[in-house]
Order: C-alpha cells, then sequence, then structure tokens
C-alpha cells in the first residue's frame, strides 16, 4: 500500500472514518465483533426504546394533541393510501433524486476543474467555499421570484444544495491527485483528457462519494423547505398542511417516509460503492 | 571505457538539471547501447531519480539533451517503459486493468490487448491475478505487475527506478533473478537506477557512478560478466572484484559530500588495488 500515502485521505468530508475497519483494525485489540444480527438486534433495541420514552413522555406529561407512536403507528395505513400524499411524496422524491443527478454530473466537472487547474481554483475558491458555509435555504425566497411557485424553483434549490458539497469536495480530491499516477499515466503516453478520466477522475472519487454523502441529506432540506414557501405539491407541503389542519399524526407519518427515504438513497450509494468500487473500502 | 557506440539507443548527453537555482545533475553523459544495460548508482540525493525522469521525459533538461533512437526527448518517447519503485499501479484498476494500461491508453481495444496482457501476465507468474486489485497483492506481487505493465508495450528502452527497493531482501532477490532470465527473452536497452551496488553488478553490463551533489559522473565501469546471468554470478571472482571497486568509489563520493556512507576509505580510486585488478582483468 506504500504507493498511495494518501488515499483515505482526511477522510473525505461526510463520509464515516473507516479507520479502524477491518483490516487496519489493531491485532492487540480484543474489542467483540459483532454479526450483522446483533446489529440489528441492538438497533431494534434502542428503536423500541425511543419510542417508548415518545409514548411515556407524551401520555404522562403532554396535552392530548402532541403525537404518540401508538396513535401515529394507527395512521401509517391511511397515509400510505392517501393519493394525495402518494403523488406528493412522489414528486418530492423525484425532484430530489434528479437535483442530486444535475448536481452530481455538473458538480464532479466543476470540482475537478477547480482541482487540477490552478488558476480555476484560486478564482473560484473563494466564491465555491463561501456558498458552501452560507444556508441556501436563504436563497429560497428569491429562486421563487425568479421561478415562480414551481417545481423548477425546488429543483433549483435542490442542485444548489446537493452541487456545493460535492464540488467543494471533488475540488479537494482533485488537488490531492497523488502525482505518482500523474507520472506513470504521462511516462505511458496518456492524451491529455485520458490523464482526466483515468487518473484524476478515479482518484478523486472517494471524495465524490462523501460529497454525495452530504449532497442527499442538503437536497432533501432543500426540497422541503421549497414546498413550504412555495407551497409546492410534495412531501414536505403535506407535512405543513396537515399539522396546521391538526393532522399532526399524519405529518409525522410522512416524516417517517422522508426519513426511510434519506436511509434508501444513502443505502444504495452504499452498495453502489461495495459493487462498483471494492478497491475503495478495502484500500 | 565510455567509448561511444555508434548506434547508441540512449544518449545522454552533458546533461544538467536544476531546479530553482540548486543544480542537481551537471554535465551527466552516458550511451546505453540496444540490448545493453546500463546500471546507475550514487549515495542517495545524487540525482538518480532526476537522471531517471530525464530520460524518461517527465522532466526537462536545463542544459544538455537525452535522445532516445536518435530522437531528442522533449515529452515521454514512444517505446519507453518506466518501472517505478512504488509500482504506481492504479489501485482503481484490477491487475488486467493496469497491465494493459499501456496499451489501452495508446488506443488498443481491451479485446485486442487481451492475449498479450494474459501472456505477460503469466511470465511475471500472476497467472490467476488478472481480476484482483492492486491491495489484494504483496508487494513483490505489485511490481510483478509493475513489470508486466512496463513489458506490454513491448519497449525498446526499459526505464527502472529503484524497482525492487521497497521490497523485503528475499522478495528482491527472487524478483532481480526473474527480471534477468525475462530480459534474457527480449533483450532491451535499459538504465537500472539502484542504490543497491550488488544489484548494479547483477543487472548492468556497464555501471555508471554518480557522486552527489550535483551528481556529476564519477566512473563508469565495464562489469565483463557474460549472460545469460544467473544466482551463480554473485559468487564468481569478478563479481565480487566489481563490486569491490564499486563500493569503494561510492563510498568516496558519499564522503565528498560529508555523508557518513558506511567504511570510509583513505585511498582514491587510481591507488585502489581493487581498480588495478579490474583494468587488468579487462585487458
Amino acid at each position: 500500500m506504500s504507493s498511495l500515502p494518501a488515499r483515505q485521505p482526511a477522510a473525505p468530508a461526510g463520509r464515516r472514518a473507516r479507520a479502524g475497519r477491518g483490516p487496519r483494525e489493531p491485532d492487540g485489540d480484543q474489542r467483540r465483533r459483532y454479526s450483522r444480527g446483533q446489529v440489528a438486534a441492538l438497533r431494534v433495541t434502542a428503536g423500541v426504546a425511543i419510542l417508548a420514552a415518545w409514548q411515556i413522555c407524551a401520555t404522562a406529561f403532554a396535552p392530548n394533541y402532541i403525537p404518540r407512536p401508538s396513535r401515529t403507528a394507527a395512521q401509517i395505513p391511511s397515509v400510505l393510501s392517501n393519493p394525495q400524499f402518494l403523488s406528493g411524496a412522489a414528486s418530492t422524491l423525484l425532484a430530489v433524486i434528479e437535483g442530486l443527478l444535475i448536481a452530481v454530473l455538473a458538480g464532479t466537472v466543476i470540482g475537478l476543474v477547480m482541482g487540477r487547474v490552478r488558476d480555476v481554483d484560486r478564482a473560484l475558491r473563494l466564491y465555491v467555499n463561501s456558498f458552501y458555509a452560507m444556508p441556501i435555504v436563504a436563497l429560497v425566497p428569491l429562486l421563487t421570484v425568479w421561478f415562480g411557485y414551481t417545481p423548477n424553483a425546488r429543483l433549483a434549490v435542490v442542485v444548489l444544495e446537493a452541487a456545493l458539497p460535492i464540488i467543494f469536495n471533488v475540488a479537494e480530491g482533485g488537488r490531492n491527485v497523488s502525482a505518482s499516477y500523474v507520472d506513470v499515466a504521462r511516462a505511458y503516453r496518456a492524451p491529455w483528457w485520458r490523464v482526466w478520466t483515468s487518473v484524476a477522475l478515479p482518484a478523486s472519487l472517494p471524495y465524490l462519494l462523501g460529497g454525495i454523502d452530504l449532497a442527499i441529506g442538503r437536497a432533501l432540506i432543500g426540497a422541503v423547505v421549497a414546498e413550504f414557501i412555495a407551497a409546492l405539491n410534495g412531501a414536505g407541503y403535506y407535512i405543513l398542511f396537515n399539522v396546521r389542519s391538526f393532522h399532526q399524526d399524519d405529518a409525522v407519518v410522512a416524516v417517517g417516509v422522508l426519513i426511510a427515504f434519506v436511509l434508501a438513497l444513502r443505502g444504495l450509494v452504499n452498495l453502489a460503492v461495495r459493487r462498483g468500487l471494492p478497491w475503495y473500502q478495502a484500500a | 571505457m565510455t567509448e561511444t557506440a555508434p548506434g547508441a539507443m540512449i544518449r545522454v548527453d552533458r546533461l544538467t538539471k536544476q531546479y530553482g537555482g540548486r543544480t542537481v545533475l551537471q554535465d551527466v553523459s552516458f550511451d546505453v547501447a540496444e540490448g545493453e544495460v546500463v546500471s546507475v548508482v550514487g549515495p542517495s540525493g545524487c540525482g538518480k531519480t532526476t537522471l531517471l525522469r530525464c530520460i524518461a521525459g517527465l522532466a526537462e533538461p536545463t542544459e544538455g539533451s537525452v535522445s532516445i533512437g536518435g530522437r531528442e526527448v522533449t515529452e515521454p518517447a514512444d517505446g519507453v517503459a518506466v518501472v517505478f519503485q512504488h509500482f504506481g499501479l492504479f489501485p482503481w484498476k484490477t491487475v488486467f486493468g493496469n497491465v494493459a494500461y499501456g496499451l489501452t491508453v495508446a488506443g488498443m481495444s481491451r479485446r485486442d490487448a487481451e492475449p498479450r496482457v494474459r501472456q505477460l501476465i503469466s511470465m511475471v507468474g500472476l497467472d490467476g491475478f488478472e481480476k484482483s486489485y492492486p491491495y489484494q497483492l504483496s508487494g513483490g506481487m505489485q511490481q510483478r505487475a509493475g513489470l508486466a505493465r512496463a513489458l506490454a508495450i513491448e519497449p525498446r528502452v526499459l526505464v527502472m527506478d529503484e524497482p525492487f527497493a521497497s521490497l523485503d531482501a528475499q522478495t528482491r532477490d527472487l524478483l532481480q533473478l526473474e527480471l534477468l532470465r525475462i530480459w534474457e527473452q527480449r533483450p532491451t536497452a535499459m538504465v537500472f537506477v539502484t542504490h543497491s551496488i550488488d544489484e548494479a553488478v547483477l543487472m548492468g553490463d556497464r555501471i555508471v557512478i554518480l557522486s552527489g551533489r550535483p551528481g556529476r559522473v564519477r566512473d563508469i565501469v565495464d562489469v565483463g560478466i557474460g549472460r545469460p546471468r544467473g544466482r551463480a554470478v554473485v559468487d564468481g571472482e569478478r563479481f565480487r572484484v566489481v563490486r569491490d571497486y564499486l563500493w569503494t568509489v561510492v563510498m568516496e563520493a558519499g564522503a565528498d559530500q560529508g555523508q557518513p556512507g558506511g567504511p570510509q576509505v583513505a585511498d582514491p580510486p587510481a591507488g585502489d588495488p581493487h581498480q588495478a585488478e579490474l583494468r587488468k582483468e579487462q585487458g
């Protein structure tokens, strides 16, 4: 592994640190290894405990209109079969996926060019960093004026939210591409574009994945906030509408659906990594 | 001893290389004939790797020139393959992908490259590891793949940058002999940079000794051991004589720049008994 001292460089922001996992685990460490089943059992136990605590506290101390698991659970079938909710959730999720795809494509190109071309980096870094640091949701009122109260405004918010961590991370990855790989490509007479596709891009992939991990959460935030502000049909607006019309239990179910969606997306990315980039997790 | 072969494959002509005002190499000249192996040794920091980068076209001479096959090197030249000290395998490519790299980058399809790639993988003893990733291989196996990648382009010139320096002693011995065997099958002009004197003698037909800071040619030695070479060579009288001579000169070259480089030798090379012996045997 000597060829790449900085392969897991500074753990790309957002990606769980993998140090101490797998083969890197120090041999002397007698920490117990858990099977998948054991982990699942722990998770379920914790989940049940949290729900139980919520139920007990709400019943004992809270006014009757505060949602509690028993009543919320009873609402699940009716919410999940409500065509209004389903079409709203579908439109939110599609917007998030579409926005993520645009953000990944654009963000990778912009980030890679920044990371590999010094002058572009110098020109853009300040702006990317400031946009990344600022809350994009502050732009939602403006974007709704520019794009109208339409799904396009929501898409714009999602793309902005998702693209920034990707640009930021991929640029960092591009800057850290080991010069020795570029040497190899040059020594074997790779044309310039081949150096980008066969070295710069794959070497930056771990950073891109870190960016996508962050982007998923941010994209969903953007979509929901845009729906709140622009009153667009969607899962976010469904939540707002139901809370305001005293159907808090329905709103909580919708929140649960959003959580499930984020988990599913991240699971999908992880699966893709394990299948498509076996070298990444092991390296 | 520095006779210039008319059909020199590699010609290093009064090569000087400076980095930001610091002279790394000064007035280095030597030739490598077709099918000849020239080892380059010298104390650490004498510019061996810089010399090699100039030959590979990865660095530009400040003054003087390098030509390969009669053409001045201004960028990595056609038919020149480099084997790197840290292997330089791409972690995101399998052994097959890495070995095929020089071919695919030159525009050959994976399918067209396949027979040759398989043959080379087999030649370096990596049968069955085509689909393995570098992280799944030991250091020695990684360098076997690096060697196969270099040989895959059927090079006119092989440039070896301390290829076995980061391997353990046993693996190094084994790979040296394998390289001799492989080279024997298809003798190529080869520049073999190493910091191991034994390795320089074992591999080289001639040996360029650099002195340090700035690197200058201190001496060029004819090894005078026939081919094919095998393990038995190192037990021969000639091997011992050449090695002892090199040892003396390299240590002095190191001592000149104030490096504690092992046994300090008082007398200059001219008065060295080994050198007298060396000259005598060359007749």
